[in-house]
């Protein structure tokens, strides 16, 4: 190791006095790591909430409802409102430029600008 | 403002005695730890782990938190990104985690066999006990920690907040997060979280929406926008505007202050090395040694051609001598002296002669058109020169029939030339008369003239570049021609493209059934078809394009402003726009609406996609969901709103939020939005000085009571703040 690195201690140590099971003792080389942690969607599930009264909180009944205020539609590209919305690309511009920015726009951007508010074209 | 990293190991650990807990804020986006009863956290670093491979020795090493960007280049980081233990605001990845506290604690200057300290660490709202118990076992098992308490972020900022007379005993904590947005409602000091409400957006989408749009206005800067960096800006510049429809308005019309709130950053960048322009004598130097390069060539030519000539001289005298000598010589000594000298007869010496004679005058440049003229005064006296044409077969001898032939030949030939000669000088006739009448039509309305020689050009060009288009393309008219065929099937023309069919078709069309190739003779057509030599179906030298080339030179005599359309080709080079030389403007990241636009998604989730309401409405939907409601508690709630967490730092925050909840509440009730004093550290610092509480031991729980109770009880595990 590079003494300037050594010096920073940057890299953790492997063995900590602190510590009654080591990391290496614990995670094995050579054993799969990571894979068997349970995604928040599966702790959720497997948290059965619905299995408790429903006006005691819980991670998932805490969640905002959706908004009650009509939606701002605002141009995809520039951020202005956008009164208008282009039917070929899904795009929502705010003028004759843009417009014209869009048509001109290979689809791969197209659909990154789709993605930015989850409307892309999903694949599967 | 930067990310600040605090991670000097502490020396102290030792001085504290036991029952001092060690207060651990564990957010999504930074860790901080330290002890109880002080104002400041020890160690403040990311919430991420990177396991890169050290590039000299090879091992995969773990490296936590954030370090000096100039030591990583030891550091192979292109297999893993950092990594962070959270999913959502929820701790899921308990091997990272554990990484990250045995960093933390490392770096506290713990050094006992165990962490014999109490430990106070904050989780989310409503944790999933799932992650609460996994938590706990790691602490009690690895660390050795004697007891645990958990408590949330928000409510220990709310009540530090409130001890400093910031908020009331009752109000609201708005906690805009990293990866969360919470309300918390609190009465009579405490966190009602059946009140409380979610939104997933924070920081953490702020960043990465800004990042998203500046790499797509900016493509080719894409690589500058490191998540760092656009962190970084978004500190700096983002902010929230009073009202965005007409914030973006200004923009729009691109008014005087939309313009002072337009932020640049200037990309690293060098000028290229102007082009100097060469001096006159550099000039004169190069136009001299191009001058002596081409004298020396002439020079060379110029011996070349006299050592030729001098050679020609030279055996043209020798076969000139050799028949004077012939003539000097006997009859029958004739053969004898032939032989020796080499050649046949006499009359191949005379051809020699001549072929010497006529070379000789070629090299010394004399016309040599006499040759043609003499032909074509030949040509006026045909029948005397072919006199047995007209003279019928049976009268002449065998000889005489094979040289009728040959002069009935050459006849043929020479009328052949003389009829081309004839037809182009008709055609120029046809030219001239031509141009005459345009000349007329010109002079007797030269605007209409012109006119009607662009609107010719323009019909001929479109004519020709289409059919042009029809070859490269084979028919695809995609629109946007100019970006020249892309794919497969564009590339190729309609013949090639049936050629590839046919072999393809060949290739693979066998074992079905009986084969009967060869059977009938238009089989065998098919290699006609498929030999390559079929494919360039040009129809000749194009009609068209002569007309084309003969318009636009007429044009360019009448018209002296007309410039001809370059070809389909040169136009395509000359669209590049990588040819225009780079400037400073290229390099220059500009921020306008996105300034106000990236944190607005805070109070609109649904600009990217996340369905849920936003900071303003969330307080509507806190107070409506509150058990016990009444007039008086939900102003005492709205008098006393607290913005904290590290999203809540970005200017205009908290008059939009007043302006957002007044539009919400009846007419006339009490609103007051105040910011946390430190709405990043104000969290620890609660939980510091909560955990100083004698009553504190109260609210922990050790390995024993977590074992005995069971799940459920942690579960319902919850803190009380008031103590």
């Amino acid at each position: 190791m590079e003494p300037e690195v050594i010096q920073a201690e940057m890299v953790l140590p492997t063995h900590l006095s602190f510590k009654r099971i080591q990391m290496y003792e614990k995670y094995p080389k050579g054993q799969s790591r990571g894979r068997h942690w349970k995604h928040l969607k599966q702790i959720i599930q497997a948290e059965n909430y619905q299995n408790y009264p429903p006006d005691e909180p819980n991670y998932v009944n805490i969640e905002s409802p959706p908004s009650m205020h009509p939606c701002k539609r605002i141009c995809d590209i520039t951020g202005y409102e956008a009164p208008y919305y282009d039917p070929r690309t899904n795009l929502r511009y705010a003028n004759t430029d843009v417009f014209k920015q869009i048509r001109s726009l290979p689809n791969e951007y197209v659909q990154r600008y789709l993605a930015l508010r989850n409307a892309a074209v999903v694949l599967k | 403002m930067p990310f600040i990293s605090r991670i000097q190991r502490q020396s102290d650990y030792n001085l504290f005695s036991s029952s001092t807990p060690i207060v651990i804020d564990n957010g999504s986006s930074y860790f901080r730890i330290g002890w109880a009863g002080e104002t400041d956290p020890r160690v403040v670093f990311r919430n991420i782990v990177q396991r890169p491979r050290h590039k000299a020795t090879g091992e995969t090493v773990s490296i936590v938190g954030d370090h000096d960007p100039a030591l990583m280049k030891y550091f192979d980081c292109t297999r893993s990104g950092p990594r962070s233990a959270f999913d959502s605001n929820v701790v899921y990845q308990f091997e990272i985690m554990e990484y990250i506290f045995d960093f933390a604690f490392d770096r506290l200057g713990a050094n006992g066999s165990e962490i014999d300290h109490p430990v106070l660490i904050t989780e989310c709202v409503c944790n999933p006990v799932q992650s609460r118990s996994k938590m706990a076992e790691l602490l009690f098992e690895t660390y050795g920690v004697p007891s645990i308490a958990y408590g949330v972020d928000a409510a220990f900022s709310y009540k530090y907040n409130e001890q400093h007379g910031v908020c009331d005993r009752d109000g609201l904590a708005i906690c805009p997060g990293f990866t969360a947005t919470h309300v918390i409602p609190f009465i009579d000091g405490e966190p009602v979280y059946r009140g409380c409400c979610r939104t997933n957006i924070g920081g953490y989408h702020v960043t990465d929406y800004l990042k998203q749009l500046l790499s797509l206005k900016y493509p080719h800067h894409m690589a500058r926008f490191t998540w760092e960096k656009v962190e970084d800006l978004k500190m700096e510049h983002c902010y929230i505007a009073p009202d965005y429809v007409s914030e973006a308005q200004l923009f729009q019309k691109g008014a005087k202050e939309a313009e002072d709130k337009t932020r640049c950053w200037q990309l690293p960048w060098i000028p290229p090395p102007a082009e100097e322009r060469p001096s006159e004598e550099e000039i004169a130097r190069k136009a001299a040694i191009k001058e002596k390069q081409g004298q020396r060539l002439r020079d060379m030519a110029e011996a070349k051609r006299q050592s030729r000539i001098n050679e020609l001289d030279n055996e043209l005298r020798g076969l000139e001598f050799l028949l004077t000598q012939l003539e000097k010589v006997e009859e029958c000594d004739e053969a004898s002296f032939l032989s020796k000298t080499g050649y046949i007869s006499k009359q191949e010496i005379e051809s020699a002669l001549m072929k010497v004679t006529q070379s000789l005058r070629k090299a010394k440049g004399e016309p040599k058109g006499d040759q043609a003229e003499i032909d074509e005064k030949t040509d006026l006296s045909a029948n005397e020169k072919f006199p047995l044409i007209n003279v019928p077969d049976n009268l002449l001898t065998p000889d005489q029939v094979k040289e009728k032939k040959r002069q009935l030949f050459l006849k043929t030939t020479s009328e052949g030339r003389q009829r081309a000669r004839q037809k182009r000088h008709e055609e120029e006739l046809e030219r001239e008369r031509r141009n005459q009448l345009d000349e007329v039509k010109r002079l007797e309305n030269p605007e209409l003239y012109r006119e009607g020689l662009h609107a010719k050009y323009k019909e001929l060009f479109e004519k020709i570049e289409q059919r042009k288009r029809l070859k490269t393309n084979g028919g695809h008219t995609n629109g946007n021609n100019l970006s020249g065929g892309v794919g497969r099937g564009e590339r190729l023309n309609a013949a090639q493209r049936e050629r590839m069919r046919l072999l393809t078709t060949a290739a693979f069309d066998r074992g079905k059934g009986e084969d009967t190739f060869g059977a009938r003779d238009e089989d065998w057509q098919l290699y006609k078809l498929m030999s390559k030599d079929n494919d360039d179906d040009d129809d000749g030298p194009d009609e068209d394009e002569a007309e084309l080339t003969r318009i636009s030179s007429r044009l360019q005599e009448v018209d002296p402003t007309f410039v001809p359309k370059p070809e389909i080709g040169t136009l395509q080079s000359t669209e590049m726009p990588r040819l225009r030389p780079l400037t400073k403007e290229d390099f220059q990241v500009v921020f306008g609406v996105e300034r106000f636009r990236c944190p607005e998604i805070l109070f609109h989730p649904n600009w990217i996609g996340i369905d849920q309401a936003g900071l303003d409405e969330m307080a509507g939907v806190s107070i409506r969901r509150l058990p016990s409601r009444g007039q008086s508690v939900e102003e005492r709630l709205t008098n006393s709103i607290l913005m904290t967490g590290g999203s809540s730092l970005f200017p205009g925050m908290s008059e939009r939020l007043e302006a957002g909840i007044r539009m919400i509440r009846p007419c006339g009730s009490p609103i007051r939005v105040a910011r946390a004093m430190d709405p990043i550290l104000d969290a620890w610092r609660g939980a510091a000085a909560y955990a100083a509480a004698p009553l504190f031991s109260t609210q922990t729980f050790s390995r024993m009571d977590y074992e005995e109770k069971g799940e459920d009880w942690l579960r319902r595990y919850q803190l009380r703040y008031t103590l």
